[in-house]
């Protein structure tokens, strides 16, 4: 028996050892593609994150050796007022924030998404704002929105209407802010609804046509339900980066006036870099991101029911 | 088989060429690199741009040729506002720089970390330093618990800045050294021209520390302080503090007041003749002149002319002993009157010493930017500094939301100054 198996199993294919099979399975060469962004995700990204967690339970200034304070970081959170009215005014802007984006790019994308003269430059114009640096848009928004040197009020004193105090005033710097970054970020939004768009099959818009459909039923009942991916991506995509809105508030309003934008990322920045509470500001992330995904797995919940996918 | 022999051969060829040039170039310094024979190679980091990076080339330079046994190397690391992260990072790595320009409102949070080098044994033994010396608010800023974190590296100072023509047209008597607040108010408020949009003052309005230091040049003016002597409660909810949050609140009503957002727009509004006077310091003097006709003079008086200035800190931080002592031998000389003086003629900085004042190149100094002089004589009115804890950021940022609520007409002055002195009290008396 020993010597009919030698016969038939000649040495090379002898049962390869757990070696060979490890390194001839697609697992290994599917590591070996994907492992230098691998690496450069980890070092770059996963380990801050899980230091960041360590962080949040630490009394840290980042200057000198921290020491361990368990939950106190995040039982000081429950009691602070500014970080409450942080939370509220971060959800303000992204409640506002993400439904004009997103109903204002679908908008523009079905406006841009046909074949008129000079189209490239209209879709080209929507673009330019998003490839803009935030720095340079929260300059031009500063000057724009001057009350007193600015164009917008320059333009309202013309027709009549009453000056504004704009960025300088409590009650309306979030909603410049909104119009800010709406401005900036739209171009994006407008740029995935076209792809969406062009992505629609020629023959489904022509049967809708040929039954009869009017414009408005193709594209509330035709149209709409094959962007529903795009818009569920896009809902989730602008919440969450409403939620850790920053580099507009740093540029233009610094969390002011009467801390009246000062967002979640942006009080978090206050007390971690300005007040050398690093282990505080941790904590702040932590319960952003925890926020953060509970309303993204939310949103995908509902996606889940009323997405329509085509495949 | 052949081909990667090839590929080994030209590479080794490759890296014998790199090795060899770069060993025949650096034959010239090679006494740089090497560290035997007592020779100390030290970093210095800055972020100095323009002619202050020309400056501190050239200095460090000169110090290099004057000092055989060290070498500085001048490194940029951007933009100072950014300077703390990046040292940090540094010092978490293991290889901080040598010597670091730093805020002076890091101070106490700098103190903390145990790298940093505490200089007072040092200045104690050299009286050669001859540490009086530097103007009483930059040492201010050095000292924290008795330690001597770094060396004067820059000391500014807000003087009353006035557009000439706008005083001329107001029919208003030009600012005098002896003016008081009720002249200051009274100006403001005739230079203010809603129809031209002309406004008599500007004012920093972003609750941040910008807008805080020239309150609590006011609230000196007036007589108070910021902190009780034993620093553990707030003083500035005082009979001086009110003074001071009413001409604020006073000079807003009348729209007298130019709210600048933070984004520094206000020398241009000065510039275009819509700004009649700014509390500013020197660092404004190259943006500004050319523009208007323009006079520098000491801020008004309640009870005293007193200023605020915004010193900075050469910090040395701990890489042996060698290199600390050759980091302390050059910041001596970098600091020294001589040098000083060159400094500050190459780049407009007030010397951070007084003697520099009695130095024979002082009159080119003062010549060579006009108006430079008021602000060096307003350092002999900056006798008091901020308090120099770690909790000062939070104090800042208290009382910054204070003015602005009253600038902006949200909060009568009593109002908000006891609800900032009540967050203040609760700052300070917080376990750290």
């Amino acid at each position: 028996m020993t010597a009919r198996a030698e016969v038939t199993r000649p040495v090379a294919y002898q049962q390869p050892s757990r070696w060979h099979r490890i390194i001839a399975s697609e697992h290994l060469a599917g590591w070996a593609f994907v492992a230098p962004a691998v690496i450069l995700i980890a070092v770059f990204a996963l380990i801050p994150i899980g230091w960041s967690l360590l962080l949040s339970f630490q009394a840290n200034n980042l200057l000198a050796p921290g020491h361990y304070v368990g939950l106190a970081n995040y039982k000081a959170l429950t009691k602070d007022p500014q970080f409450k009215s942080a939370i509220g005014h971060t959800i303000v802007y992204t409640a506002v924030f993400v439904p004009i984006s997103v109903i204002g790019a679908l908008g523009l994308a079905v406006a841009l998404n046909r074949k008129i003269r000079g189209m490239r430059f209209y879709r080209l114009a929507v673009f330019v704002p998003l490839v803009t640096s935030t720095v340079a848009t929260g300059i031009v928004f500063l000057w724009l929105l001057d009350p007193t040197f600015g164009l917008v009020n320059y333009v309202l004193h013309a027709l009549g209407l009453p000056q504004q105090k704009f960025l300088q005033d409590p009650n309306q710097a979030l909603y410049c802010i909104v119009a800010m970054t709406v401005w900036g970020w739209l171009g994006f939004d407008v740029i995935v609804y076209l792809a969406a768009l062009q992505g629609i099959p020629q023959d489904l818009l022509e049967a809708s046509e040929i039954d009869g459909a009017s414009k408005w039923a193709t594209f509330r009942s035709v149209v709409l339900p094959l962007l529903s991916p795009a818009t569920l991506f896009l809902v989730v995509w602008s919440t969450i980066n409403a939620l850790q809105l920053f580099d507009e508030i740093y540029v233009t309003t610094h969390g002011g006036p009467l801390g009246a934008t000062t967002v979640l990322v942006y009080y978090l920045y206050q007390q971690a870099f300005q007040f050398f509470n690093a282990g505080y500001g941790a904590a702040i992330a932590y319960v952003l991101f925890v926020g953060i995904l509970i309303i993204t797995l939310f949103q995908l919940w509902v996606g889940r029911r009323r997405v329509y996918y085509t495949s | 088989m052949k081909r990667i022999c090839l590929i080994v051969v030209t590479g080794a060829l490759i890296v014998a060429g790199c090795g060899s040039s770069s060993k025949s170039s650096s034959t010239g310094t090679s006494a740089g690199s090497g560290s035997g024979s007592g020779h100390v190679n030290i970093t210095l980091w800055h972020g100095y741009t323009d002619v202050e990076g020309t400056a501190i080339k050239a200095l460090a330079k000169e110090f290099n040729a004057t000092h055989p046994n060290i070498t500085v190397t001048p490194q940029f690391y951007g933009n100072s506002d950014y300077a703390l992260q990046k040292v940090l990072a540094a010092i978490a790595g293991g290889k901080p720089p040598d010597i670091s320009y730093l805020y002076g409102s890091w101070a106490a949070n700098i103190a903390t970390n145990p790298t940093t080098v505490n200089l007072a044994p040092y200045i104690a033994k050299d009286p050669s330093w001859n540490w009086n010396d530097f103007w009483q608010a930059a040492r201010n800023v050095t000292t924290v618990n008795g330690k001597i974190i770094g060396v004067p590296a820059l000391i500014d100072n807000l003087a009353l800045v006035y557009n000439k023509k706008l005083f001329a047209q107001a029919g208003i008597p030009l600012p005098t050294a002896n003016w008081t607040w009720t002249d200051f108010e009274n100006a403001a408020i005739k230079l203010t021209d809603p129809s031209k949009k002309q406004f008599g003052w500007a004012y920093v309005n972003d609750a941040s520390e910008d807008t805080v230091w020239r309150f609590w040049a006011m609230l000196w003016q007036a007589g108070g302080s910021i902190l009780s002597p034993d620093g553990k409660q707030a003083a500035f909810d005082s009979p001086a503090g009110l003074k001071a949050m009413t001409l604020l609140q006073t000079l807003a009503k009348h729209n007298s007041i130019y709210f600048d957002d933070g984004s520094d727009v206000y020398p241009g509004v000065f510039n275009s003749g819509h700004i009649g006077m700014l509390w500013t310091g020197p660092w404004d003097l190259s943006q500004i002149t050319g523009h208007q006709p323009y006079g520098v003079s000491t801020l008004p008086a309640d009870q005293n002319h007193q200023t605020i200035s915004g010193p900075d800190n050469w910090v040395v931080f701990n890489n042996g002993a060698a290199r600390v002592n050759a980091a302390i031998t050059f910041l001596k000389w970098f600091t020294s009157p001589k040098i000083d003086l060159k400094w500050a003629t190459m780049t407009g900085d007030l010397p951070i010493r007084a003697s520099a004042a009695k130095l024979p190149g002082y009159q080119a100094f003062v010549k060579k930017y006009p108006g430079i002089a008021a602000w060096v004589a307003n350092l002999a009115n900056a006798t008091q500094s901020r308090p120099v804890t770690t909790t000062y950021p939070k104090i800042s940022t208290a009382v910054g939301q204070a003015v602005q609520s009253v600038l902006l007409g949200k909060a009568d002055p009593q109002q908000a100054l006891s609800q900032a002195a009540q967050q203040v009290n609760g700052i300070l008396s917080a376990p750290s």
